[in-house]
């Protein structure tokens, strides 16, 4: 399965949904916070072109929010 | 108990259905259920943008609820979502509600993925947030623009932002972003902010938030991302401020339209009339809970009281009406 990358902060309501998303369909990822690591918080601003969480990367999509449709359509899940 | 209860046997029919599964919503469904109302909660119902446990997940810390001395939002959502699904009866479903049609002896509500039936209908929809409608506010949405403090300040570290807003709402914003960011400007249309006074005195005891009262933001400007805003009257001497940030808490729209499609009474900001003893609406067999009400005092205390005065209404209203 292709890697996801997911970039959140602790206190952001969005991020654990989309965290309890990925453990329902059995998704692994890679978390990285925002709020402590600095390299991870220019990462997100570049590729996002944003200031907000939570970031989905997967493969070359990037997903800015919770946004079930497009995180279940580039998993493939139904 | 005062009467028995029949239930419906097929799983797609309910006694009792809450449309919204915040605090409210969810508490209101602990508590039909302990009366034996087998209940459906649809969360993201009606067009709330929040995540089952509402808003209040998106408070930073909560000091006001009995049995809880300090803790965060999220964490008391997960409380009284646990307790909740403690419950055979009730089942929480993150559907959105798009329809409701009244029925003889009930009520259809139809999501965009299925049809239910319920004998009783609450509404706990709650709000969404207002949105800042000035020049450059839609441009610059996520790009500075942001109205959630407590996702969104850890992005904006050692940068200065401004804090739209004068409730108590804005206050906790303003301090949260403290914690992250070098300087807030708190912006406020009125004479002076009011939030409670433990967070009026922690507001002003902090050195980096500085409050800008009588203004308001007329403009939003940057390239990619926000450098300024404009403002409708001098500060400094200047009508321009530098800045990255600009986070908004002016309030919250209320989310009664599909009640309003019911024939159920509102007041001139949308906020459902109720019954403030038994949050029976003018409408028999729907009841309202929370902040969609017309109750004046709104915190998580106080709704998830009106949540179970409903449930508790539902029940009477279900088994005195004999509604089958």
């Amino acid at each position: 399965m292709t890697k996801v990358k997911i970039y959140t902060t602790p206190s952001c309501t969005w991020c654990k949904r989309t965290k309890d998303f990925f453990k329902e369909h059995n998704v692994e990822y890679e978390e990285f916070n925002v709020a402590s690591d600095g390299k991870a918080r220019q990462e997100i601003v570049q590729k996002s072109g944003q200031l907000g969480v939570p970031v989905t990367i997967i493969g070359n999509k990037v997903i800015v929010g919770f946004d079930e449709p497009a995180l279940k359509s580039t998993l493939g899940i139904k | 108990m005062k009467g028995k209860i029949s239930h419906a046997t097929n799983e797609k029919n309910f006694d009792f259905i809450i449309l919204g599964a915040g605090g409210v919503g969810l508490a209101a469904g602990m508590y039909a259920a302990r009366l034996g109302l087998k209940t459906l909660i649809l969360g993201h119902s009606h067009g709330s943008e929040l995540p089952i446990g509402g808003v209040i997940t998106t408070t930073n810390v909560v000091e006001n609820y009995p049995g809880f001395i300090k803790l965060t939002g999220q964490e008391i959502a997960h409380e009284i979502e646990k307790h909740t699904r403690s419950y055979d009866l009730v089942t929480i479903k993150q559907e959105k509600a798009t329809e409701i049609k009244k029925e003889k002896n009930g009520f259809i509500v139809n999501t965009e993925k299925s049809s239910y039936v319920g004998k009783a209908i609450l509404f706990a929809t709650g709000t969404k947030w207002r949105k800042l409608e000035v020049k450059g506010s839609n441009e610059f949405e996520n790009k500075g623009v942001a109205y959630c403090a407590l996702c969104d300040a850890p992005l904006f570290k050692g940068k200065v932002v401004a804090l739209v807003g004068g409730s108590d709402s804005a206050a906790k914003d303003a301090l949260v972003l403290a914690e992250h960011v070098k300087k807030v400007y708190i912006i406020y249309r009125g004479e002076q902010i009011h939030p409670e006074p433990i967070n009026l005195q922690r507001v002003k005891a902090n050195k980096k938030i500085e409050i800008v009262n009588k203004t308001n933001i007329t403009e939003i400007k940057g390239k990619q991302f926000v450098e300024s805003v404009l403002l409708d009257r001098p500060f400094k001497g200047s009508k321009e401020l530098k800045l990255e940030g600009v986070f908004v808490a002016i309030g919250h729209i209320v989310l009664s339209d599909l009640a309003k499609k019911l024939g159920v009474k509102t007041d001139e900001k949308g906020e459902i009339i109720i019954d403030h003893k038994t949050s029976e609406t003018n409408v028999p067999g729907i009841f309202a809970a929370g902040d969609v009400t017309d109750k004046p005092f709104k915190q998580l205390i106080t709704g998830v009281a009106d949540g179970c005065t409903a449930a508790y209404s539902a029940y009477e209203y279900i088994t005195k009406n004999k509604v089958m």
